[in-house]
C-alpha cells in the first residue's frame, strides 16, 4: 500500500511515501448458513472464526489477533481487522465448513490494505 | 494544490466529509452537497457508440463527457473508460485483445505470460478523428470484430456540452436503454465523538479511524474487550457533535472541486473545529487509477485520497493506492 502525504505552508511541502506501510488488513465477510433463518451472535461469531484458525493452525493460529470492527446479525456480515496474517485468517475462513452440524462458507466480500473498505456500487 | 488532483481523471464512487463540532450543515454547503449532477446508467452499450461522429463532437472533445464500465471486474472483465480529457481505456482478456486487432500493450498487472491488455487512445488527438485510418480501424475493430457491449455509467458537465444541457448525449442515449440516477446523499450527526488531533498521531492511524467514522464502525472498546480493540487514537479530544456527509455515485469533477471550494471557505471561517476531511474514493475495478496510469486490483483495489484541510490554510493530502500503482507526481 503506498500512501503519499503533502503537507503545504506556503509554498513549502514535505513529501512521504509508505510503501506497504500499513500493519493491519480489513475484511468484509458474509456467513452463509445452510439454514438461512439461524443468527449468532457477535460473541458466537468471534468464537467460531477463532475454532477455524484453531482446526487449521493450532493453539498458536487460534491466538492470531483480529476484532470484529463492526456485525450486523441480520445480514450476519462483519467487518473485521487482522494485524498482518491476512492469510491465516482469510485460509481458515476458506476452510470453515460447517457451523453446528449445518453446511456454511464464508464469502470474502472485500478486502482492504486500509480502512475505509470502500462502497461497492 | 488540491485543485490539480481533483480536477484529474479518477471516476468517483464517492465523496465522504466530516466536519468536527458541527451538527448541520451551513446552506452553502449543504446545496453543493445536493445538487451534484445527474449521471446515467446505459445497458448493454455497444463500446463502438462512444466513437459516434456526432458525440465526439458535441459532447468528447469538449472534455464534457466521462464514463466507466458497470459491475465489470478489471481482473476478470473487459473494461472500458473514458476520461474527461477524451482518452478512451479498454482493459481486455488475452482473447478479446487478440480479436480487436488494434495496437495495445501487455498490462503492468500480469503474472509470467500477458493475460490482459491495454487498449488507450486519445480521441482528441488527429489521428483519431473520424474519417482517419486509425478511427476506422478501431470502429471497424469494435463493430465487427469483438463486439464489445457493455453496462456504462456515463457523465455529462451541463455546462461544457456545446449543444447545452444533455442534447449532446440524447441521440446516442436515444440509441439505447438508459436510466437517469441522481447521486445519494446520506447525511449522519455523530454525538459525543471522541476525535484524534490530525497533527498528532500517525497518518495511517488517523486515516483508519476516519474510515471507522465513515463506516459507523465503533470506537469505543476497552483494549481488553472480546470483540474488538479498535480505539481513538490518543491524544483525542470529545467533541459533542460532528456532520459525517457522503455523496454516492458517479460523480463529476467539477462537483467534487466545487464542494472542496466550499469546503475551503468553511474551514477559513473562525470556528470550534479547526479541521475537516474530504475523502474521494474512486472505483475499485476502474482500469484507470487517479494518477490517470493503468490501476490493478490485486487484493484490495484501493483507489481514494482524503484531504485535511486546516483554518490556517494548510493541508494534507493522504493517496492511497494498490501496491503497484503509480503515484502521481
Amino acid at each position: 500500500m503506498k500512501e503519499v502525504e503533502e503537507k503545504e505552508e506556503a509554498s513549502v511541502y514535505q513529501r512521504v511515501v509508505l510503501k506497504n506501510a500499513s500493519p493491519y488488513h480489513y475484511l468484509k465477510v458474509r456467513l452463509v448458513l445452510e439454514d438461512d433463518s439461524t443468527r449468532l451472535s457477535a460473541v458466537e461469531l468471534k468464537y467460531f472464526i477463532i475454532t477455524g484458525l484453531k482446526s487449521l493452525y493450532g493453539e498458536v493460529g487460534a491466538a492470531l489477533n483480529f476484532d470484529v470492527l463492526k456485525y450486523d446479525e441480520d445480514t450476519l456480515t462483519a467487518f473485521l481487522r487482522v494485524y498482518s496474517s491476512l492469510v491465516k485468517l482469510w485460509s481458515s475462513l476458506t476452510l470453515l465448513g460447517s457451523y453446528q452440524n449445518q453446511a456454511c462458507a464464508f464469502r470474502v466480500l472485500q478486502v482492504s490494505r486500509l480502512n475505509p473498505l470502500p462502497k461497492n456500487m | 494544490s488540491p485543485a490539480h488532483i481533483s480536477n484529474g481523471s479518477v471516476s468517483t464512487v464517492q465523496v465522504s466529509v466530516l466536519l468536527p463540532e458541527c451538527s448541520s450543515a451551513p446552506s452553502h454547503l449543504d446545496s453543493v452537497l445536493n445538487n451534484f449532477s445527474s449521471f446515467y446508467l446505459i445497458k448493454k452499450l455497444p463500446v463502438y457508440e462512444l466513437l459516434d461522429r456526432h458525440f465526439l463532437e458535441t459532447a468528447v472533445y469538449h472534455g464534457a463527457v466521462f464514463g466507466l464500465s458497470y459491475r465489470t471486474r478489471i481482473d476478470e472483465d473487459n473494461c472500458v473508460a473514458l476520461m474527461p480529457n477524451g482518452h478512451l481505456t479498454l482493459s481486455l482478456d488475452k482473447d478479446s485483445f487478440e480479436i480487436l486487432g488494434f495496437e495495445g500493450k501487455p498490462s503492468r498487472f500480469k503474472h509470467r505470460t500477458a493475460t490482459r491488455f491495454v487498449v488507450s487512445v486519445d480521441l482528441t488527438d488527429s489521428s483519431m478523428a473520424p474519417g482517419r485510418r486509425s478511427y476506422l480501424r478501431l470502429l471497424t475493430s469494435l463493430k465487427s470484430r469483438l463486439q464489445l457491449q457493455t453496462d456504462f455509467l456515463l457523465s455529462h458537465h451541463p455546462v461544457l456540452c456545446s449543444l447545452g444541457g444533455g442534447a449532446s448525449i440524447q441521440p446516442l442515449l436515444s440509441r439505447c436503454d438508459w436510466s437517469q440516477h441522481r447521486p445519494e446523499v446520506n447525511c449522519r450527526v455523530l454525538t459525543n465523538l471522541p476525535c484524534p488531533a490530525p497533527l498528532s498521531c500517525d497518518p495511517h492511524s488517523f486515516l483508519e479511524w476516519l474510515g471507522a467514522v465513515d463506516a459507523g464502525i465503533s470506537c469505543e472498546n476497552s483494549s481488553s474487550s472480546f470483540l474488538s480493540s479498535f480505539v481513538c487514537p490518543e491524544p483525542n479530544t470529545m467533541h459533542r457533535h460532528a456532520l459525517s456527509v457522503s455523496v454516492s455515485g458517479l460523480l463529476l469533477p467539477h462537483d467534487i472541486h466545487r464542494l472542496l471550494q466550499e469546503l475551503r471557505r468553511y474551514v477559513e471561517q473562525p470556528r470550534l473545529a479547526s479541521w475537516v476531511s474530504m475523502t474521494v474514493r474512486g472505483f475499485a475495478d476502474s482500469p484507470v487509477s487517479c494518477s490517470n496510469h493503468e490501476h490493478g486490483f490485486l487484493r484490495g483495489g484501493e483507489n481514494f485520497y482524503t484531504l485535511m484541510m486546516f483554518h490556517d490554510h494548510t493541508y494534507q493530502l493522504h493517496l492511497a493506492m494498490g501496491a503497484h500503482d503509480v503515484c502521481p507526481p
